[in-house]
């Protein structure tokens, strides 16, 4: 894959981040062309003098699929070039030249509809994602729209007081208490997942990291609500017993949510780190550097921005996070007063209240849904920018 | 020899990696454990394969379990052609551009969106605009939108994962686009796709907040589609807050863990067994 | 198994509502399909409030509370009560409070009083649960006891029975309330201390003779007298079979216990 005349092999490097998307657009553009042209001239380094006669049974073949080009005979050139390399550096750019203008003259009518058809399709199925997610905003949104006619959009999210019962519908306490249990969950599932990370790419011996990973794929398998439970009848007594209260409150919530996102943080923090070429670590070492150096100055840097985007994203699993938060947390619509006093967010509430709301109620856990969706969005949406800007700084 | 400073900083330092990883680990085990010891005692062949009755949900969950597995098989079929197809265009036909940035913008909120967030838009679409039944199909269908993504995510990255130079191989000889996807790619990428699938299946069995408030909430046994029915996490859900028969949510609990750890045993097996074919 | 119904299925009873009422309405569907073949019960629990909407926009033919209508819901409807209940403050066994008055109970959950030590306890703050707003226990504890006063938005909200019974079963400080069906520990769960209310130990006999301070209805609402199939469920759930079986196996009291019952 590293021949050095071949542009195209580049392509590994831009899952590495050392190409721009741009650069990635322009050779991929190549690339569609040449595809054939590479494979001519792989089969080229090993020409000799019986590359002609190949070239030309090539042609022939070429010819005839031509004429009655199907699918078969398409299997069969495969077949025949498979047995009969190498050929001609000329010819195979002849051959590919032909071919790239293109591929479809080597089809039918009736093939070339199919091709179109089908891809047609799949593009249909990748819009179906769009459409969802519009949808689902669009919906969310639609249902919320009374709360600003009736409460006010200024009311709402100003608010400090939520009574479903006495139609007080400020939903600050929620904002708050969302993001206390989110940032807290961070602080301490960030470290623990990325240093977890850091343990299977470049501490862990093959044995131990297949012991190790799988466990937190496990963990990511776990469903929330079985977290929630363990919340109440484990660490719930646990917290109550050393800190005071009843146990529910934004510590449990954080000892919860922090396993929780380990996962998400961990997996995504060792994909960034598996895709720094192993060369500057071995550059590292090779200048005396030890394993915590090479971690400390080269590896994380390198790793960074991969980093940045993985706890953001274990964010967006925290702040969304529902049935396990509901459990423990301790649902009091008030502001936060303590790491061991109940607090409630937007997700438990609406779970909450779901159940009974009605009228001006309902459009207002609407209100918080589509507040929760703008927050998961703008999430994703600084992840993308960032890795922008890291394309334009490494570029 | 005396270690040097930079040593012993070195060891100190590496020392947290290792406690970090054993405290993930630690974790893992402890919920494991804890729910294992407590809910093995209470599974039997009773407990799995009769009704729940009584008031306080004595006796088995053998309706929750079908109720889970139904809806979770009916999602999948409904987000896997889908997902599958979406990925296939994603990473084999589409160009870099304006609507490939949409797309996965479009697919990497969807998988971002909050699951209750989910049910919210399930119940309020699906049951009171389109009028379904609170049923296995309106859960369904709001828990495809929440595989969609992830199904595609793990589809692409297979398909990703295919070496280049096959496809180069396959394009030379003059195969067109989709004989190289489906009798290349595809065949190549597929005890990964099915690793991810399988996994998808382990996430949605276990999904709550999206099927609370659009399946029903009632133990029912469903037939068809629009049957309604309590899935398993729900009955633990309850059992854990509403009543007061704990053993049995301990018991729901454990069989709901072995499940999803079953998918992913299976995921795991079937991976490492293609590695080895090829 | 009420799975496998009879083939002919001529009539559907749609059922909604309270999650408190869903066991005693499940159990009771169950047992009342094994002995009416053509007829099937579908029971949903969604909140009360949604049960009542159900049943007024037709979308159930039973709509089930945990509550007493509000002022200007439900217009119309036909009241069956099906049960009762009392409501009991508990407390961890380690109190040593015994009883309280209902007006120290409205002062704790406004959260004037903050100590044990101002009702007769130790020197213990008290650690206030109370239940969300759907519940109708909580509804009922509100109209029983609150008055004008406000729930101190300080206490801990836990979404069910359950849950609150666990917790202050384990937490010497806390208090919270529950239906006087679940004081008794059932299914191995630990013991907890239900307080005598204005002299009034919070047991059946008083709750049924109507002493007791804490009390609720549950209740069936039907659009207009109930017919047909809907009204061979209604009879049968008033029947001595569930009202001596479920319902007191739910923790509830009989409607014909009550002095003057229907």
């Amino acid at each position: 894959m590293s021949d050095p005349t071949n542009e195209y092999t580049d392509w590994e490097e831009f899952e590495d981040g050392t190409l721009t998307e741009e650069e990635v657009e322009l050779a991929d553009d190549r690339w569609a062309d040449a595809e054939i042209e590479d494979s001519a001239r792989s089969i080229d380094e090993t020409g000799d003098e019986k590359r002609n006669v190949v070239a030309e049974l090539m042609r022939e073949r070429a010819a005839k699929a031509q004429s009655r080009a199907d699918d078969d005979t398409v299997d069969k050139m495969i077949g025949i070039v498979d047995g009969e390399a190498p050929v001609g550096i000329d010819d195979g750019i002849d051959l590919a030249a032909g071919a790239g203008a293109g591929k479809l003259q080597l089809v039918t009518r009736q093939t070339q509809i199919k091709e179109f058809v089908l891809a047609s399709v799949f593009f249909l199925c990748a819009i179906v994602a769009v459409l969802g997610v519009a949808l689902i905003f669009a919906f969310v949104a639609y249902k919320a729209f009374p709360i600003f006619t009736e409460v006010g959009f200024g009311n709402f999210i100003t608010g400090t007081e939520w009574s479903g019962t006495e139609g007080k519908f400020g939903i600050v306490p929620f904002i708050v208490g969302s993001f206390v249990v989110t940032l807290g969950a961070l602080a301490i599932g960030a470290p623990l997942a990325v240093m977890t990370a850091v343990f299977l790419s470049e501490l862990a011996s093959k044995k131990i990291r297949s012991f190790v990973r799988p466990a937190v794929e496990l963990l990511a398998g776990i469903p929330s609500v079985v977290y929630g439970f363990f919340g109440v009848v484990v660490i719930a007594p646990i917290v109550s017993r050393l800190f005071g209260g009843v146990g529910f409150g934004p510590l449990t919530a954080w000892i919860i949510l922090s396993i929780m996102i380990v996962p998400t943080i961990a997996t995504l923090t060792e994909d960034a780190l598996d895709s720094i070429p192993m060369g500057i670590r071995e550059a590292s070492f090779a200048m005396g550097a030890n394993q915590w150096q090479t971690i400390y100055k080269v590896v994380l840097p390198a790793a960074k921005l991969g980093i940045i985007d993985a706890v953001i994203l274990g964010m967006g699993r925290a702040i969304g996070e529902t049935m396990a938060v509901l459990m423990v947390v301790g649902n009091a619509p008030q502001l936060f007063a303590g790491i061991t006093r109940p607090i409630s967010t937007l997700t438990s509430q609406i779970v909450l209240d779901m159940g009974y709301a009605t009228g001006t109620q309902r459009t207002a856990l609407f209100g918080m849904a589509a507040i929760l969706f703008i927050i998961s969005m703008s999430l994703v949406l600084t992840v993308r920018l960032l890795s922008r800007f890291g394309q334009e700084m490494s570029g | 020899m005396k270690k040097t400073k930079d040593q012993i900083i070195n060891d100190v330092a590496l020392s947290f990696f290792w406690i970090a990883a054993g405290l993930t680990v630690a974790a893992l085990f402890a919920i494991i454990i804890y729910v294992v010891v407590r809910g093995i005692a209470v599974v039997s062949p009773t407990f799995v394969f009769t009704w729940p009755h009584g008031v306080n949900a004595e006796g088995g969950i053998f309706p929750t379990i079908i109720a889970s597995i139904y809806v979770t098989a009916l999602s999948m079929l409904i987000a896997t052609p889908i997902a599958v197809l979406a990925a296939v265009y994603l990473a084999e036909y589409a160009k870099q551009g304006l609507a490939v940035r949409i797309i996965r913008f479009a697919a990497d909120s969807l998988a971002s969106v909050p699951s209750i967030v989910m049910g919210l838009f399930g119940f309020a679409f699906f049951i009171e605009t389109l009028g379904l039944p609170l049923s296995m199909l309106s859960a369904a269908l709001a828990l495809s939108l929440l595989m969609l993504p992830i199904i595609m995510r793990t589809t692409e990255e297979a398909i990703r994962g295919v070496a280049r130079y096959i496809r180069w191989g396959s394009y030379g000889m003059g195969a067109t686009k989709w004989q190289t996807v489906s009798r290349v790619v595809i065949p190549a990428a597929m005890p990964r796709i099915i690793t991810g699938l399988i996994l998808a299946m382990g996430r949605a069995i276990g999904e709550t907040a999206v099927v609370f408030f659009t399946m029903g909430q009632a133990v029912n046994l469903p037939v068809i589609p629009t049957d309604s029915g309590r899935a398993m996490p729900i009955h633990l859900y309850l059992l854990a807050v509403e009543g007061i028969n704990i053993p049995a949510a301990f018991g729901t609990a454990f069989m709901l863990m072995g499940l999803i750890f079953t998918f992913n045993l299976l995921a795991r097996l079937i991976s490492k067994r293609y590695k080895k074919v090829d | 198994m009420s799975g496998c119904r009879g083939a002919a299925i001529t009539d559907t009873v749609n059922v909604a509502g309270s999650t408190t009422i869903l066991p005693i309405a499940e159990v009771a569907a169950e047992n009342f399909m094994q002995q009416n073949d053509e007829i099937s019960v579908l029971v949903s629990g969604m909140g009360s409030s949604a049960g009542i909407e159900a049943v007024m926009s037709g979308t159930a033919d039973i709509g089930t509370s945990s509550r007493n209508l509000k002022e200007g819901e439900g217009e119309g409807l036909v009241d069956i009560p099906i049960a009762y209940d009392g409501i009991a403050a508990i407390v961890n066994p380690d109190n040593p409070v015994n009883s309280i008055t209902t007006e120290q109970l409205r002062g704790i959950y406004s959260g004037e009083i903050t100590n044990w030590s101002e009702v007769g306890g130790e020197d213990l703050p008290i650690d206030l649960i109370n239940r969300d707003e759907s519940s109708g226990t909580r509804d009922a504890f509100a109209s029983n006891v609150m008055d004008e006063s406000h729930f101190d938005v300080g206490a801990v909200i836990l979404p069910g029975t359950g849950q609150v019974r666990e917790v202050v079963a384990r937490s010497r400080g806390a208090i919270g309330y529950i239906s006087v069906g679940y004081v008794e520990p059932r299914f191995g769960t630990r013991p907890v201390k239900a307080l005598i209310l204005d002299g009034v130990e919070p047991t059946d006999e008083n709750v049924a003779l109507g002493v007791y301070p804490i009390s609720r209805v549950l209740h069936f609402f039907t659009k207009g007298e109930p017919e047909g199939a809907t009204k061979q469920y209604v009879d049968y759930i008033l029947s001595d079979e569930v009202q001596l079986g479920a319902v007191i196996q739910a923790g509830y009291l009989p409607v014909s216990t009550i002095e003057g019952g229907q």
